[in-house]
């Protein structure tokens, strides 16, 4: 049998290029791909989403969104991705796959999406600005809150959105994307955020 | 045109893809009932119900009340099976 070589890499790995990028001065964007997470993709099996709620209290601590949210727990974040599903993003391991799975044993299906979205964190003076070229969904902090969540399109891109906890008292929205989707909305992003400047970066850390 | 989908909330007509009649029901037996329900459509002018598919948010299927005159739309639920809490146990 023929040996495999895995060469684990970002989706975003050609297209993003760490510095300024747009507009010089004080950049407006701060643009951020966030690396090496782990995502698991939750479903109710047909008439089982109460004990799919049960089981996640009791393995998490906090109830499961119901509504499009995103809800922190201890060292997970569980996102809304449509009626009776979340998405279980963490770091580490902790809550990959197979140590989701004997939770959530005869009452969801698991699905581990983790090398299949990218995840980027849009923050800064012209975040909203930017999403707002991308995106219908109304990011006002009125009705978009910290811990608010969409399960949307952008440029045509089924993106799921929700902003994080405020970073120097701004708001930083995060965005899974489809890993072959993902360099296209990269470039989108910049193109859209070129007139205020960006400053682009990866990191290991959630936002 | 816009959608409140009952999952998501009020979205533009881009994240939606229509099916069409919400009406037929698949038929148990008989080769004309089943031409029927296979080829034959009423063009309704007026309020119909449709299946439309929230593929660009919750992938929900909706069952949407729309009047094809004027495009209000009177009426969203989930299309039977949307959703695991929704069906049998
Ligand atoms: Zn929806």
């Amino acid at each position: 049998m023929a040996d495999f070589s895995w060469d684990v890499r970002s989706p975003l790995d050609r297209a993003l290029v760490v510095g300024p990028y747009g507009a010089q001065g004080d950049a407006g964007l701060a643009l951020t791909e966030i690396r090496d997470f782990d995502l698991v993709q939750v479903m109710a099996r047909r008439g089982k989403a109460g004990a799919m709620t049960k089981a996640t209290k009791a393995h998490f601590g906090v109830a499961a969104p119901e509504t499009p949210k995103a809800v922190a727990a201890a060292d997970a974040t569980l996102i809304w991705s449509g009626p009776d599903q979340f998405l279980v993003l963490s770091k580490g391991g902790r809550h990959a796959l197979e140590m989701l799975a004997p939770v959530f044993a005869g009452s969801a299906s698991l699905s581990d999406q983790s090398h299949a979205r990218a995840l980027i964190s849009v923050s800064g003076d012209k975040a909203r600005a930017t999403l707002a070229k991308l995106s219908s969904i109304d990011l006002h902090p009125g009705v978009f809150g910290v811990g608010a969540a969409a399960a949307t399109s952008m440029d045509h891109t089924s993106v799921t959105l929700w902003r994080g906890r405020d970073r120097s008292g701004l708001a930083v929205f995060n965005l899974l994307v489809f890993a072959t989707f993902a360099e296209s909305l990269w470039h989108t992003i910049l193109d859209s955020a070129a007139e205020y400047g960006v400053t682009i970066s990866h990191s290991e850390e959630f936002a | 045109m816009r959608i409140v989908c009952p999952f998501c909330g009020e979205r533009e007509l881009g994240e939606f893809t229509y099916l069409g009649d919400a009406k037929p029901q698949r038929p148990a037996a008989g080769a004309d009932a089943v031409y029927d329900y296979v080829y034959l459509r009423d063009n309704v002018a007026g309020v119909m119900s449709e299946h439309w598919y929230h593929g660009g948010g919750c992938r929900a299927w909706l069952k949407v009340t729309r009047n094809t005159l004027t495009h209000e739309i009177s009426a969203v639920e989930p299309a039977a099976g949307a959703g695991a809490a929704k069906v049998g146990a």
